[in-house]
């Protein structure tokens, strides 16, 4: 885990990696040989930093899957045998129509693993997300009612995020301030969660969906409203270049201030996988998916979930509380010797947790259009699929080791086995079965690989 | 096993202790004050220590249950919480939270938690109703209790092998567990919309059924009580006199006599709340369920094989420091495997006594799983159950289960209208933190004495 505190100091301290063979400020000549010598080192260090050509790349990225360092590359194997598997057994999964749909479907599965992983990166459990992400979406459902509060859509939103935020800090005060274990803080909260969302519905029925109201469209629209085709390409054209020039321009500016770079070849092939991604997304939804009439586009949540998955990356890998949360999630004590503040960061982890639950609760809401007190109920058992899809994404139970990116595939495989069960006519409590298979299995994979780092350290 | 500060040799009987029971504040703190104490005086004061250095074992529990049913008393509707006829549902309602809690209890003895608790008693209730069923197995009802146990037995097993060799923390394989058995219980419910009942026109069907709703005529409750309270007295009494005959440390003989008394008392208690006629003028409604009996032999087998047995011990000895245990030559995963399944085999009995209680009828709809294990959690931490591991007693699941079904079934009665719904919810989570918090610094506490 040091690897995360060291290796986005880049701006602070000019120092960069690991292994002492390598000293700082000097471009590494002849580190070829030290990657592959310093096996433990390199296992420890991302990839990119040691090495300097394509091929040295993918050696080292291999020896850290090797390690037990495996990063994404399970997940991305999972999504390929869901896709393959279902596909196989229902020639309609793979299709342009039913893709949309299971990307629609796994948003909210994305998003409450992001939260999760802010909790589960300090080595705590949030196992309130699923009823933060109901009582969200109730909230922000009443304060929309032309009948009710008749708030305009927007302050809707901001309020329904402070609320699940302030529901965050006081949680996470609990468990930083007075060491309560988090999953019994979070257990309770839940419990607690549940009757308030009930009380704040009020009588039985909650709705979004009718079309007169400006407020209730714009958050039916959240969900439901697609970009048209035109601006789909235009904006996913203007992303790719805007984050290819990004990447590229930060691995320059390194390369001439004599910092570890990673080798160009690298660079162009992360910004074409990216537009490959991109244009295979915005084609996909460009085809037209309805069975009368048209629907086609790129579904506004799509660039929602990039948004968080953007912001939260970035919080983490390039921020000093990012840094910190490894750290605590790593070490605890050396974190405390170190100098970090436990209890604040542990509170903003909370708080981070439950403000995303808090965007989950929005597209809830718009998904759902009308909130039923069954619904909050329901509601509760989406944290077992946020804590599945996080484990299943490649971030471990223990604390200190994953990425946001990893909710986001994540949530793809476990969108992809309800999507791809629900086709083949699976019924719910089976696909309940499997998914609890799934996430033992991810977690299985957890603590073998992690005790497969250790046994090499 | 006997007295921790050297001051006071085995073998010997202390005199001269007097002064050290409070001189050694911190020894003392850690000891059971029965062991320490030569009189009834010192006793109260050993035991206050330990109250006030964080050990406070079941005080705060019975104080909150005498402030529950005061609260309630007073402010339900015509005063009715302490009717008979709602003490007598009370304690129906308490005994499946009192089981499971109880079940709960072993886990969080170990520091784990098993978040399946609730789904595996509904399943462990689910496949006794269907042993049983005429047409269909038809199975004897002692059999299919057994069945039940056995097959929750292992699905514990299973989740304990997972949790212990492997080494996946138990709230993941158990939040797993809950998933998988939650799904499971419908499948072998027979559909989303599918129930089983129990005939009781079927004498075996109708035993099963009067676990929680059949009553004991009050002739044979006070028989039974009067048996009871010999047993106990006896065996107390008896122990005491044959400790204090090899010379070992024993309670003093007042203490004896007043621990006979309060279980007289209680019994009594029990027995004529149960005794008085809560049906109408025509048709007689009398007696001590035969839940309470049930209850009573589930806490005692669980309180001897905890405070008596070699597989309690390493049970305490594992939730307080497994590495010290490992050590000592116990094989932690073998106790952490047996625990995880007697759990989760208790957890059955109280799924069967679930279904009893809701009229020997098992629908999808009777328990949600969830809560259900929430409220064993919660009963078994505000009992005083440690989530730390390593302290805890059979007792406090079922004083804490006592209090959760009080509150349940208290917040049912009052005419709340809309708010009546959350706050089955708002109250046990509530209750919860305030247990966990009351724990969390009770155990700080405890660490600053012992650090003086």
């Amino acid at each position: 885990m040091s690897d995360y505190v060291r290796r986005t100091n880049n701006e602070e301290v000019p120092v960069t990696a690991d292994p002492g063979e390598t000293p700082a400020g000097t471009v590494g000549t002849g580190t070829a040989d030290l990657t592959l010598d310093a096996t433990v080192a390199a296992a420890d260090v991302p990839p990119e930093l040691v090495a300097q050509t394509l091929g040295q790349y993918f050696r080292a990225s291999w020896l850290r899957v090797r390690s037990g360092n495996s990063g994404v590359l399970p997940v991305v194997l999972g999504i390929v045998v869901v896709a393959v598997g279902f596909q196989i057994a229902n020639s309609k999964f793979l299709s342009a129509q039913n893709l949309v749909n299971l990307f629609e479907q796994s948003t909210v599965y994305m998003l409450l693993a992001m939260a999760e992983i802010f909790a589960l990166l300090l080595g705590e459990i949030d196992l309130s997300v699923g009823l933060v992400m109901g009582l969200g979406s109730v909230v922000v459902a009443e304060l929309v009612q032309p009948t009710g509060a008749d708030w305009p859509w927007w302050a809707a939103i901001i309020a329904t995020l402070l609320a699940c935020a302030a529901v965050g800090a006081i949680q996470g005060t609990l468990v930083s301030r007075f060491r309560m274990p988090s999953f019994i803080v979070t257990l309770g909260g839940l419990l607690i969660l549940e009757g308030v969302a009930i009380i704040v519905l009020g009588g039985s029925l909650v709705g979004i969906g009718n079309s007169q109201y400006r407020n209730e469209v714009a958050l039916y629209d959240i969900f439901w409203g697609t970009f048209n085709p035109v601006v789909s390409w235009i904006l996913m054209a203007v992303l790719v270049v805007g984050a290819g020039t990004g990447l590229w321009l930060r691995e320059a500016s390194k390369r001439r201030n004599g910092l570890e770079t990673s080798p160009r070849s690298l660079t162009v092939l992360k910004i074409a996988l990216m537009a490959a991604a991109g244009i295979a997304l915005v084609a996909i939804c460009n085809v037209n998916r309805a069975h009368f009439g048209t629907i086609e586009g790129v579904p506004f949540i799509i660039p929602i979930v990039l948004v968080v998955l953007f912001a939260c990356t970035v919080l983490l890998q390039r921020t000093r509380f990012g840094r910190y949360v490894y750290a605590i999630g790593g070490n605890p004590e050396a974190a405390r010797r170190a100098g970090v503040s436990l209890p604040a960061i542990r509170t903003w982890g909370f708080v981070l947790a439950a403000l995303i639950s808090g965007i989950a609760g929005v597209l809830f809401a718009s998904w759902q259009v009308s909130l039923t007190t069954n619904i909050i109920k329901a509601s509760n058992s989406y944290v077992l699929l946020a804590v599945a899809a996080a484990v299943i994404g490649g971030t471990s139970l223990f604390g200190g080791r994953g990425k946001t990116i990893h909710g986001v595939l994540g949530g793809l495989v476990i969108g992809g086995i309800y999507n791809g069960l629900y086709l083949l006519g699976v019924s719910s409590q089976w696909i309940d079965v499997v998914v609890a298979g799934v996430l033992l299995a991810a977690a299985l994979i957890d603590v073998l690989s992690r005790r497969g780092a250790t046994g090499q350290a | 096993m006997t007295a921790d500060p050297s001051e006071t040799p085995a073998g010997t009987a202390g005199a001269g202790t007097a002064d050290l029971t409070l001189d050694t504040k911190v020894a003392a703190a850690d000891v059971p004050p029965e062991i320490l104490a030569q009189s009834l005086g010192q006793y109260l004061k050993a035991w206050w220590l330990q109250v006030r250095s964080g050990n406070s074992g079941v005080l705060p529990v019975v104080l909150a249950i005498v402030i529950v049913a005061v609260v309630f008393e007073i402010i339900t509707p015509e005063h009715a919480f302490l009717r008979p006829s709602n003490l007598v549902y009370i304690f129906g309602l308490s005994t499946v939270y009192m089981v499971l809690a109880i079940a709960e209890t072993l886990v969080l003895l170990l520091a784990e938690v098993d978040l399946s608790t609730g789904a595996v008693a509904l399943i462990g209730g689910v496949i006794a109703f269907k042993l049983v069923q005429q047409p269909g197995p038809d199975w004897p009802w002692w059999a299919a209790v057994l069945a039940a146990l056995a097959c929750c037995g292992a699905i514990g097993a299973i989740q304990g092998a997972l949790t212990a060799l492997l080494r996946i923390p138990s709230f993941v394989v158990t939040l797993a567990g809950f998933l998988l058995f939650s799904g499971i219980l419908v499948v072998i419910l027979g559909g989303a919309d599918s129930s089983v009942n129990l005939n009781t026109a079927v004498p075996n069907q109708n035993v099963i059924y009067e676990m929680v709703q059949g009553l004991i005529s009050p002739v044979v409750g006070w028989i039974i009580l009067a048996v009871v309270v010999v047993a106990v007295g006896a065996s107390l009494w008896l122990r005491g006199t044959a400790r204090r005959r090899q010379g070992l440390v024993a309670p003093p003989l007042s203490l004896t006599v007043i621990r006979i008394a309060l279980v007289a008392i209680i019994g009594a208690a029990v027995v004529i709340i149960c005794s008085i006629n809560r049906g109408s003028t025509l048709k007689t409604v009398a007696g001590v369920p035969w839940v309470i009996p049930i209850v009573l032999v589930v806490l005692g087998a669980w309180t001897l094989v905890l405070q008596r047995t070699r597989f309690g011990r390493y049970i305490y000895a594992i939730g307080g420091n497994p590495e010290a245990a490992r050590r000592a030559g116990v094989r932690v995963p073998a106790i952490r495997i047996w625990a995880f399944a007697l759990s989760s085999a208790t957890a059955a009995l109280g799924g069967i006594l679930l279904g009893s209680f809701f009229y020997g009828e098992y629908s999808t709809n009777t328990a949600d799983p969830g809560q259900l294990v929430l409220y064993s959690i919660a009963a078994a931490v505000i009992g005083g159950v440690s989530l730390f591991g390593g302290r805890g007693k059979a007792i406090h699941g079922i004083l804490g289960g006592l209090l959760i079904g009080g509150i349940a079934f208290g917040v049912s009665l009052l005419n709340l209208g809309s708010l009546s719904t959350p706050l089955t919810y708002i109250l046990p989570g509530g209750v919860l933190l305030a247990a966990v918090l009351i724990d969390v610094l009770s155990r700080r506490g405890a660490g600053s004495v012992t650090r003086v």
